[in-house]
């Protein structure tokens, strides 16, 4: 029997070694491999997220527990078939056009991750053009926009209105975070959801979801 | 009042002819905006806008705690929009030439392992500096200046995060603290080594320190992780220039730094710059919270200088309180953006000029 608890632990406490211990003692056992993941390693970085937004964890405390729960992701990733794990939404991410900085972003695409969404980064300085091509062509059903700059925001804006354009705006939830960004822009450029730090992310896509 | 004797007044709460005249700077880009809104060409970067606009003087001891020599720069390959380059600090980076950002988008860092620490870094952060060839004539100059003098003490995180990037210091402070704490020790014992001669030597008015360690919700590490790994290293450096008189320590820090003041305050940095107000960096809640032990630089929101007077004039009613206690000098959030018009920072510094009553000193011609 696997044991789950000591395995979100793990992922809690960023202790990679114990993370890959219980995973492969789990696999080894005969545990289903989406078992491990949604009630071993999600739970775990679930509580991570949630003690991010209530500051009582800090950054390094989040990298770590991604960490831990990549390296048991890459043991259970050769045992999970198709349709194993139906994930809670497929998230389009990227900084908007002009814009390069992804600290932020990045830590958005690792608790969203960890929450069971599939992540498609986009990178840096991606243009509305990449975010209408990964929702045509990669199932996208979330599309998260970030900005650190009050020059770039408006990028923020004009993807959407190229989604708009596309006719693609009603097919996708659109999610926007950023340094200058607040409630009433998302308003103002009709996003659905604004996330003031990278665990509200979580929160507010399954806010929407529900 | 000279520039140094109203910059003294002012943080040490005494009385003052008006609050000192300084502003922080403008993105590269803005200036380059303004050029067309009647910016004179000749303002080309932040020192000669500082000229232009005429504010306060003020001085820095030149020396450095930090990489010496930096690492060569070089162009590794160059696109239609872009440079990747290897910068000072070893890191390399993708730099746009199309104008589209002046920010770079960071790809690898130079400081992953110990042995990078070792090999690549302590060689360059040797603790036996040599000061300036005309240190002599410096001292003399500085005995009859009329501007405040400081000294930087450098960075303990912010270096850190430059040469590891966010990634790697953040495992490192989580899976090996030991590490984390003998580098920083190693800057903190440069940093005293380079700057206690001129402590001895110079009256030295303030210090600055820079870490930009915080995103817009809070600092990247917890108080209890400064606590550990800067506390009291920044407590020896700020004990040592104590010592001598100074009792101004600057630091620059964006974002929301609302933690981390207390353990900045317990080491004996006291003045926090810029004091974003995006990210509920207020000089307001700040004097409000910790009355006299903060000073403050900084504080008016960038965003009123975009939304244009009226909330330019909003602005300026909010923090004169704070102005008018004193222990504070008042400067836009960060550097101004282009989006801001050249017609409305002008608006702002008369505004602010003709409120806290500093005389309007015009503009200066081209040095």
């Amino acid at each position: 029997m696997a044991d789950f608890a000591a395995m979100q632990e793990a992922v809690i406490k960023g202790n990679l070694g114990e993370a890959t211990r219980l995973t492969q003692e789990a696999l080894d056992g005969g545990t289903a491999p989406a078992a491990i993941v949604n009630e071993g390693l999600i739970p775990g970085m679930l509580v991570v997220g949630e003690r991010f937004k209530n500051n009582e964890y800090y950054v390094p405390e989040v990298l770590i527990a991604a960490r831990a729960m990549k390296g048991a992701m890459a043991l259970v990733q050769p045992h999970l078939k198709e349709g194993d794990i139906e994930p809670l939404g497929t998230v389009a991410i990227g900084t908007v056009q002009g814009d390069l900085h992804d600290i932020g972003k990045n830590l958005v695409a690792m608790m969203l991750e960890g929450a069971g969404y599939k992540i498609v980064d986009l990178g840096v300085d991606v243009s509305p053009e990449k975010f209408i091509d990964a929702v045509q062509s990669q199932g996208v059903t979330v599309i998260a926009l970030s900005a650190l700059l009050t020059t770039t925001m408006p990028s923020i804006g004009k993807t959407i209105e190229a989604l708009n354009a596309a006719g693609l705006r009603e097919k996708v939830t659109v999610i926007i975070g950023g340094a200058p960004v607040t409630e009433a822009y998302r308003k103002e450029v009709g996003a659905d959801a604004y996330a003031p730090d990278a665990g509200s992310a979580v929160e507010a896509l399954k806010g929407l979801a529900a | 009042m000279t520039p140094r004797e109203r910059f003294l007044a002012c943080y040490r709460f005494q009385p003052v002819d008006h609050v000192p005249d300084r502003e922080f700077g403008y993105w590269d880009d803005t200036l380059r905006v303004w050029w067309d809104q009647g910016l004179p060409r000749w303002v080309t970067h932040n020192g000669l806008a500082d000229h232009y606009f005429k504010f306060e003087p003020r001085g820095g001891v030149p020396l450095n705690v930090g990489l010496q020599p930096g690492f060569a720069t070089e162009v590794m390959e160059t696109h239609e929009r872009y440079q990747i380059i290897r910068d000072g600090n070893g890191v390399l980076l993708k730099q746009f030439t199309d104008g589209s950002s002046s920010i770079p988008h960071y790809l690898e860092f130079p400081l992953q392992t110990r042995a990078d620490w070792e090999e690549k870094f302590l060689p360059r952060l040797q603790l036996d500096r040599l000061y300036p060839s005309n240190w002599e004539q410096l001292k003399t100059r500085w005995m009859e200046r009329e501007y405040p003098l400081g000294i930087s003490c450098g960075s303990l995180y912010g270096w850190l995060r430059n040469w590891m990037g966010l990634e790697g210091i953040s495992i490192a402070i989580g899976t090996d603290p030991a590490w984390v704490d003998a580098m920083m020790e190693h800057l903190c014992q440069l940093t005293c080594a380079v700057i206690a001669r001129a402590a001895a030597e110079v009256e030295l008015d303030f210090a600055t320190f820079w870490e930009d360690m915080s995103a817009n919700h809070g600092p990247l590490i917890s108080p209890a992780m400064f606590r550990r790994h800067m506390t009291p290293r920044l407590k020896r450096i700020t004990d040592l220039l104590r010592d001598h008189g100074v009792g101004i320590f600057v630091v620059d820090s964006d974002g929301n730094i609302n933690q981390i003041v207390e353990p900045w305050l317990e080491g004996g940095v006291n003045c926090m710059f810029p004091l974003e107000i995006n990210g509920d960096s207020d000089p307001v809640k700040l004097r409000a919270r910790y009355g006299q032990r903060v000073l403050l630089k900084g504080g008016v929101d960038k965003n009123a200088l975009r939304a244009g007077r009226a909330a330019i004039d909003a602005e300026l009613e909010r923090i004169a309180p704070v102005v008018a206690t004193g222990g504070y000098v008042p400067t836009v959030d960060h550097r101004v953006p282009p989006d801001v018009t050249y017609e409305d920072y002008l608006y702002y510094l008369r505004a602010k000029r003709e409120r806290f009553g500093i005389p309007d000193p015009g503009f200066a011609d081209a040095p």
